[in-house]
């Protein structure tokens, strides 16, 4: 069985000697002559206005996962519509069922505010 | 596909139907009610799980839906009535715990049962998607549930703890559970056993392989050594009501999920897991034992408690026989009870700002000498001293490992719940014999009443009369060998 | 029920009315309540034995109830009355019932009165349990109530330390009787699975049984022989027999009713009793008899010895009856039964009498007992005296006083056994019995003669209250009558079956027929004892320490009782102390806490810290062990 996955095996080989030999070509044969500002973050060319490690607004991480939530809805979406004429009406039943629980959480993420920048 | 060809029968979901229904809808009665809703909440709730109960004893017979991936049968009815009251009762004790700690708001409720709505599905699964499926249900609602309490450093260390762990937790289980399809190309416990069945099923290495890793996985649920060490920092930092819940339902459905894969897809690899099992055991009930001994607070003092009496119910399992299957069902019901009962006391404590440290019970039996009685029964009890219902459980235990020639384990179960009593009674003694240190009164509330003394009557009485309790667990691991 | 239970019911009734209620009701009632339990007792006691042994009626025989059923063994409680029983029963019930009246006013003073009453007539329930059982199991358990009585009424006076130290020395030395008696109730029923009397008689008169038994380190011993000695390890302790006498003056720290009761005239007979009762089995042994004989010879010269030297009146007429118990038993040891029961009847009559009479002299010298402060009592207590010397003359064997016939019988039984330990008990009993003479008559000269040593106690001397002198005459009346109604006993077969006699074993029979200085030997004795006596107490006053002084180391041997409570104090009491220490200190501290408790303790919170330190709190930690477990698993398991 493991025989099939041997053009993976040379992919993962060819990406690794790829990827490797670049860094390491590079890092071999690059001067290397240091200063403070090259050194420095890099921030659009010019002069870094504050630390790097700064706290991200929790809000953020808010919208990120709600997106991911609706991203994998549609994600479901997509084959089932695609399969929607062999499956029929369960297929339909179980999807709305899906919607409706995922409808549920978003009239409560909306109903608590979750949804506004303020 | 033809619809008729499906094989669905929602009718033997309806307790989790039931349950998922009435979580979503709490749910939006909480974000449109604010905090004038949270009793109607509490109280819905309650109905919610009686009904549920209910509707789980409507049930009979063994049937299976979705392929036989959802399995109901005596077993999954008893552990699920179980799950119910290890739910019901920690809410019921800490109504105003919840509103003391600003944890009104509804979700609370809600998310407690999710987590014992994945639990159920972890009791009822046919196969190894649908385990994993109510195991992150109710994990992820675990994690919420630990860090509740957002303010409270402890709480967002334990709920943080116990995410990263569990995450590692269900990447093992996954990996396993991939080895198993991997060897025997299906995911579905009828399958996988009908496969093991055949000559070809045998002596598959990757397939031990990846009976470790599930085993990991759910050690890791159900807190057995080595996979325990996140319980004592989680147990101490959780919410007291949620460290109750925790205690028991998942505990509750992670056993129930082991006996599925055990007895009815592994039976025929039994070399490979009770070996494994059995150090699981030794192990838990050695931490649980030493580990107790030197804690200063009582949540975490009964963290490594609840190992020690995983450790004991794995001697259950390692047992392997009917015998063993039922004597974990008795002890774990009866640690239902005293951990609510000892829980129920120490929430009582919480309202006066006291009771999470040892220390704060100096002298009880003094100032209250009816509570200290109590809490002593329980300890007792925890200790498996009789006529006390904790004998009970630790007795159909030995005696099933006896049974099964397993003496050595028993032995040695019985020497580390000797050193194990050691902790138990140094509660007592404090509350007996050292000197009390300033003044309070400890009361219990009304739910705290109710639950506290249905506890210490069912250690009274199933240690005196514990033939009810034998005859029901009897009947439910008919199913199994 | 029967009327034959009620004479155990009484006592017992009025027992637990006086004990339970008697702080309710008060001492009055209590009193009353204890006296007529008593004398209902003694009145069917008396209608028993005007049936049984007066008249020829049958042996009474009765089951009561079924006391223990376990597997095969049965045993029931039940009530045997022949012509044995009966003549313990007119004495048990009758001098106690004496007893209780005279405790009226000896006791008047104290406030535990109902206590004392109720531990009487207890101990009587028990004595009457033990007489009248008809298996050994009942016979042990009368024989540990009589015992617990004792213990409680020896310790009476529980404020005083020696009374208490009296009280315990008394059970603990029982302990070692009881311990051999119960050993040999254990052989019985090993040999003969059953504990009747009936049917252990009746198999062993048969040779149903195994002959030797395997006993300890002894290997294959004589059954019969073992089971009689096990048993007279019992009757030795009971009847405070030479090496385990020495609680017997010790138990003189009760009060004086007691020592007449208990320690004079009822239990400490009951070994004498049991022999008697197991005749049928001690007829098969040669060596038990012998090692009876031996003991009972010794422990009568060895007493009467030791009472030369006494000066506590207590003292001296307890080491008395420590003697004439060696007389019962030596007597019992030539088969002379009968002799024995006897001089058991009339020693309960005259030595009750003596101690109660004492106890006057206590009373009337306001609870002085050291006869060298007494003297001159004649006349301010005149009839105290009388009584007394009647009593001393029948202990004396006075020509035909109660003493005079039973006593000569067995020295005559002795004589005509003729046999060599026969012939030895014989000399030891002469030599007893000068010394017996000696003791009593320098008892009563010491207390009665002279001059008054104590002039303010002898100016208020007076005599006992009439409930106290009742008492007395009627036991005098006893003392003098008791030996010239009781001759019949020792004819010929008496007893009936109740006694039984081995091949050969006729000395009894041949009493009547030994040569006439034999017979008049005892008289000779008392002769001599009583000059003696006279000589040193009376005519010459200073000749007793002339003659101390001389025989010093005699004369400090018997006045410490041969040392035997110094000896024991140092073989048992301090060698178990230091055993005692020594398991304290090396097995109990070092090796068994040190090791095992403390040890373990340790060792426990050691693994608890290293688990403490592992329990670190850092995820990585923690998600580490994890690995390694799952890693470790994967190599051991798969």
């Amino acid at each position: 069985m493991l025989e099939h996955y041997f053009p993976i095996l040379v992919l993962l080989g060819a990406a690794l000697a790829i990827g490797g030999g670049a860094m390491g070509f590079s890092y071999l044969v690059g001067p290397k002559r240091p200063y403070h500002e090259k050194l420095d973050q890099y921030e659009c060319g010019f002069a870094p206005l504050g630390r790097i490690r700064m706290r991200f607004d929790v809000r953020f991480y808010l919208i990120a996962i709600i997106f991911i939530v609706f991203d994998i809805e549609a994600a479901f979406l997509f084959p089932w519509a695609v399969a929607f004429e062999s499956i029929g009406l369960i297929g339909f039943i179980e999807m709305m069922l899906f919607l409706s629980v995922l409808l549920v959480g978003y009239a409560y993420v909306w109903k608590k505010g979750a949804l506004e920048w303020e | 596909m033809a619809v008729e060809q499906l094989d669905i029968h929602l009718v033997l979901m309806m307790p989790e139907i039931l349950v998922a229904i009435m979580a979503m809808a709490l749910l939006l009665l909480s974000a449109w009610t604010h905090k004038g809703g949270a009793g109607v909440i509490h109280w819905l709730t309650m109905m919610t799980i009686v009904a549920v109960v209910l509707v789980i004893q409507v049930g009979s017979g063994t049937a299976t839906t979705f392929g036989g991936q959802f399995i109901t049968d005596d077993f999954s009815r008893y552990v699920k009535v179980v799950m119910c009251l290890g739910m019901v009762l920690p809410v019921l004790m800490s109504a105003d715990y919840i509103r003391g700690h600003g944890m009104d708001g509804g979700e609370y409720h809600v998310v407690t049962m999710f987590a014992m709505l994945g639990g159920m599905i972890m009791a009822s699964s046919g196969g190894f998607l649908i385990l994993y499926l109510g195991l992150e249900l109710m994990s992820l609602s675990l994690y919420v549930l630990a860090a509740w309490r957002r303010d409270d450093r402890c709480s967002s260390e334990a709920g943080l703890k116990y995410f990263v762990l569990g995450s590692v937790a269900s990447g093992l289980l996954l990996y396993g559970i991939s080895m198993v399809y991997g060897v025997t190309g299906g995911t579905g416990f009828a399958e996988v056993a009908s496969f093991l069945g055949k000559p070809e099923g045998h002596g598959s290495q990757l397939l031990a392989l990846g009976v470790v890793m599930i085993l990991a996985g759910m050690g890791f649920k159900i807190a057995a050594v080595p996979f325990h060490m996140w319980a004592p920092d989680v147990y101490q930092g959780a919410p007291t009501p949620v460290t109750a819940f925790m205690s028991v339902v998942p505990k509750v459905a992670a056993i129930a999920a082991l006996f599925r894969i055990l007895f009815d897809v592994f039976p025929t690899y039994h070399v490979q897991w009770v070996p494994i099992l059995q150090l699981f055991a030794v192990l838990s009930m050695a931490v649980g034992a030493f580990g107790g001994l030197v804690q200063t607070n009582i949540k975490r003092l009964l963290a490594y408690s609840s190992i020690g009496h995983v450790g004991y119910m794995l001697i259950g399992l390692v047992a392997n026989s009917q015998a063993g299957a039922q004597g974990v069902l008795v002890y774990i019901t009866i640690y239902l009870f005293m951990t609510v009962g000892v829980f129920g006391l120490i929430i009582a404590f919480d309202r006066q700002g006291l009771g999470e440290n040892i220390s704060d019970y100096q002298g009880l039996a003094r100032k209250q000498p009816v509570m200290a009685f109590v809490m002593a029964m329980f300890m007792f009890s925890m200790a498996g001293i009789p006529p006390l219902a904790g004998f009970i459980g630790k007795f159909s235990i030995f005696m099933a490992a006896v049974k099964g020639g397993f003496i050595p384990l028993a032995v040695v179960g019985v020497l580390f719940s000797a050193v194990g009593a050691f902790y138990y009674i140094r509660v007592v003694k404090v509350m007996y014999f050292d000197q009390p240190e300033g003044e309070f009164k400890v009361t219990l509330s009304g739910g705290g009443f109710i639950v506290v003394s249905l506890s210490l009557f069912m250690i009274f009485f199933w240690g005196i009369l514990p033939g009810d309790l034998l005859a029901w667990t009897g009947a439910s691991v008919q199913a199994f060998h | 029920m029967s009327a034959n239970l009620l004479i155990l019911l009484a006592p017992l009734t009025g027992a637990l009315v006086a004990g339970l209620l008697g702080r309710r009701i008060g001492s009055g009632l209590a009193i009353a309540a204890t006296i007529t339990g008593m004398l209902i007792s003694a009145w069917l006691s008396i209608r028993v034995f005007s049936v049984v042994a007066v008249g020829d009626g049958p042996v009474i025989r009765e089951e009561i109830f079924s006391w223990i059923v376990a597997g095969n063994f049965n045993v029931h409680f039940g009530i045997l009355i022949d012509r044995i029983t009966a003549i313990m029963l007119i004495v048990v019930s009758g001098i106690s019932t004496l007893i209780h009246i005279y405790s009226i006013g000896y006791m008047a003073d104290d406030p535990d009165e109902p206590r004392f009453f109720s531990y009487l007539s207890l101990f009587t329930f028990a004595m009457l349990a033990l007489v009248t059982s008809d298996n050994f199991l009942q016979l042990f358990f009368g024989w540990e109530g009589v015992g617990l009585a004792s213990y409680l009424l020896i310790g009476f006076w529980y404020k005083k330390e020696s009374a208490c130290n009296a009280a315990i020395k008394a059970f603990l030395v029982n302990r070692v009787g009881d311990f051999g008696f119960a050993l040999g109730i254990f052989a019985i029923f090993m040999v003969f699975g059953t504990l009747d009397y009936d049917r252990v008689f009746q198999m062993a008169g048969a040779g149903e049984f195994k002959p030797t038994v395997d006993f300890l380190f002894f290997g294959d011993v004589d059954t019969i022989t073992l089971i009689c000695l096990l048993l007279f390890v019992g009757a030795m302790g009971k009847s405070a027999q030479f090496l385990l006498h020495t609680w017997l003056p010790d138990a003189m720290e009760g009060p004086t009713p007691v020592s007449a009761l208990i320690h004079a005239a009822t239990m400490v007979t009951a070994g004498v009793f049991m022999v008697c009762r197991a005749s049928p089995l001690f007829e098969l042994s040669e060596t038990a008899l012998g090692v009876v004989t031996v003991v009972g010879a010794v422990t009568a010269v060895f007493a009467a010895s030791v009472g030369l030297v006494q000066n506590d009146i207590k003292k001296v007429i307890a080491y008395s009856t420590c003697s004439q118990l060696g007389y019962m038993f030596f007597s019992a040891g030539v088969s002379a039964y009968a002799a024995s029961m006897f001089h058991l009847m009339t020693h309960a009559f005259f030595k009750a009498l003596l101690f109660l009479s004492a106890g006057a002299v206590i009373h009337a010298m306001h609870h002085e007992q050291d006869m060298r402060r007494m003297g001159g009592l004649a006349k301010k207590i005149p009839i105290t005296y009388g009584v007394m010397m009647l009593g001393t003359l029948a202990l004396t064997g006075f020509p035909f006083l109660a003493g005079f016939y039973s006593k000569d019988a067995i020295l005559e039984s002795a004589y005509a056994a003729h046999t060599g330990l026969g012939t030895f008990a014989w000399i030891m009993g002469m030599l007893a019995a000068v010394m017996t003479t000696f003791y009593s008559f320098r008892l009563v000269f010491m207390t009665f003669h002279g001059k008054p040593a104590d002039h303010h106690a002898y100016s208020h001397a007076h005599e006992a209250p009439w409930s106290m002198r009742g008492p007395l005459l009627v036991l005098a009346v006893g003392a003098v009558f008791a030996g010239m109604i009781g001759v019949p006993l020792v004819g010929e077969g008496w007893f009936k079956g109740a006694i039984v006699l081995g091949q050969g074993h006729d000395a009894l029979a041949h009493a009547h027929h030994v040569p006439f200085w034999v017979k008049w030997l005892p008289f000779g004795a008392f002769v001599v004892g009583v000059y003696l006596a006279w000589l040193m107490y009376v005519r010459l006053p200073t000749l007793p320490g002339i003659v101390a002084e001389t025989f010093r180391g005699t004369h400090r041997f018997l006045v410490n009782a041969w040392y035997f409570d110094r000896l024991y104090d140092w073989m048992f009491v301090t060698m178990a102390k230091k055993i005692g220490e020594g398991l304290w200190h090396t097995g109990d501290e070092t090796i068994i806490d040190g090791f095992g408790v403390n040890g373990a303790a340790k060792m426990c919170t050691r693994i608890a810290g290293g688990l403490r330190w592992v329990q670190s709190g850092y995820i990585y930690h923690y998600a580490f062990a994890m690995i390694v477990g799952v890693l470790v698993l994967v190599t051991v398991y798969t």
